[in-house]
């Protein structure tokens, strides 16, 4: 996509139950579904189906813990997602600003 | 708080009638943002806008116009898949809205549909595909980040 943002990532983290997910994570240090779903208001299936979503797009990682997965967040691509954030409003803000100057420009040259 | 939007206000020192010429017609559109745009600024017309060169490794994008209210509000979606009328959950919606203040004009953008957009795990699936990680960070930046994404006095 043009601007060069990852849609995925973008959907990643624009679940509300997710990105509470991710803050669990990095308080905790990490978590299972099971552990994670006894903080939240939502099933341990929901919960594993998001710690999916969040896997597929690298925000977090899983290791074997007994029969579950423990989860914990991969900071580098967490820093990935942010830096997106930062790079689409930058961009609108020079394209805003180009528009200032081309509008304000012909304000001008309609007035002299 | 929706993540997936982006706002912008800007005070410009131009009548709403140029600002919205400047953010709705083709001509205009390629002094700011595009190399290349082509669309009837018409609500319903399907065009495009293309970066760099479009018969070398250029990109083509689809641009969809929605609304069309001179000199108030213009919007289009864009980075529908060329063969999909644009809709929600498979582009992005841009949005100007333009309000008179003091001899000049008030422009407000926002942008919407990063959350809907490959929001079916499948689609994720296949986007993900070539994706690289790399990089170094922690969550508690998000917030004063889209902070600013958001508020701009």
């Amino acid at each position: 996509m043009a601007g060069g943002v990852d849609d995925d990532l973008w959907s990643a983290i624009g679940d509300p139950t997710r990105r509470r997910l991710l803050d669990l994570l990095l308080v905790d240090g990490g978590g299972t579904a099971t552990s994670l779903s006894r903080q939240l208001p939502v099933t341990r299936q929901a919960v594993a189906k998001h710690l999916g979503v969040l896997d597929r797009v690298g925000l977090v990682r899983a290791t074997p813990a007994g029969r579950e997965k423990r989860y914990r967040v991969d900071d580098a691509q967490l820093a990935r997602a942010v830096a997106q954030l930062a790079s689409v409003g930058s961009a609108w803000d020079a394209r805003l600003q180009r528009i200032r100057r081309i509008a304000e420009a012909i304000q001008r040259a309609q007035q002299d | 708080m929706e993540f997936g939007t982006l706002e912008r206000e800007i005070y410009i020192e131009a009548s709403p009638e140029i600002v919205f010429d400047v953010v709705s017609s083709p001509e205009h559109l390629k002094g700011w943002w595009p190399d290349d745009a082509r669309y009837e600024p018409t609500p319903g017309s399907a065009g495009e806008i293309v970066f760099g060169d479009r018969d070398a490794d250029g990109k083509v994008v689809p641009f969809t116009v929605v609304d069309v209210r001179p000199p108030r509000t213009f919007s289009f979606r864009w980075t529908h898949p060329g063969d999909q009328a644009a809709a929600e959950g498979n582009s992005l919606l841009v949005t100007f809205d333009l309000t008179p203040s003091g001899g000049g004009t008030l422009l407000r953008m926002t942008e919407t549909g990063f959350r809907e957009m490959g929001w079916e795990v499948a689609v994720l699936e296949e986007q993900y595909r070539d994706h690289v990680s790399g990089w170094d960070f922690y969550l508690p930046r998000i917030a004063p980040y889209v902070a600013t994404l958001r508020v701009r006095p």
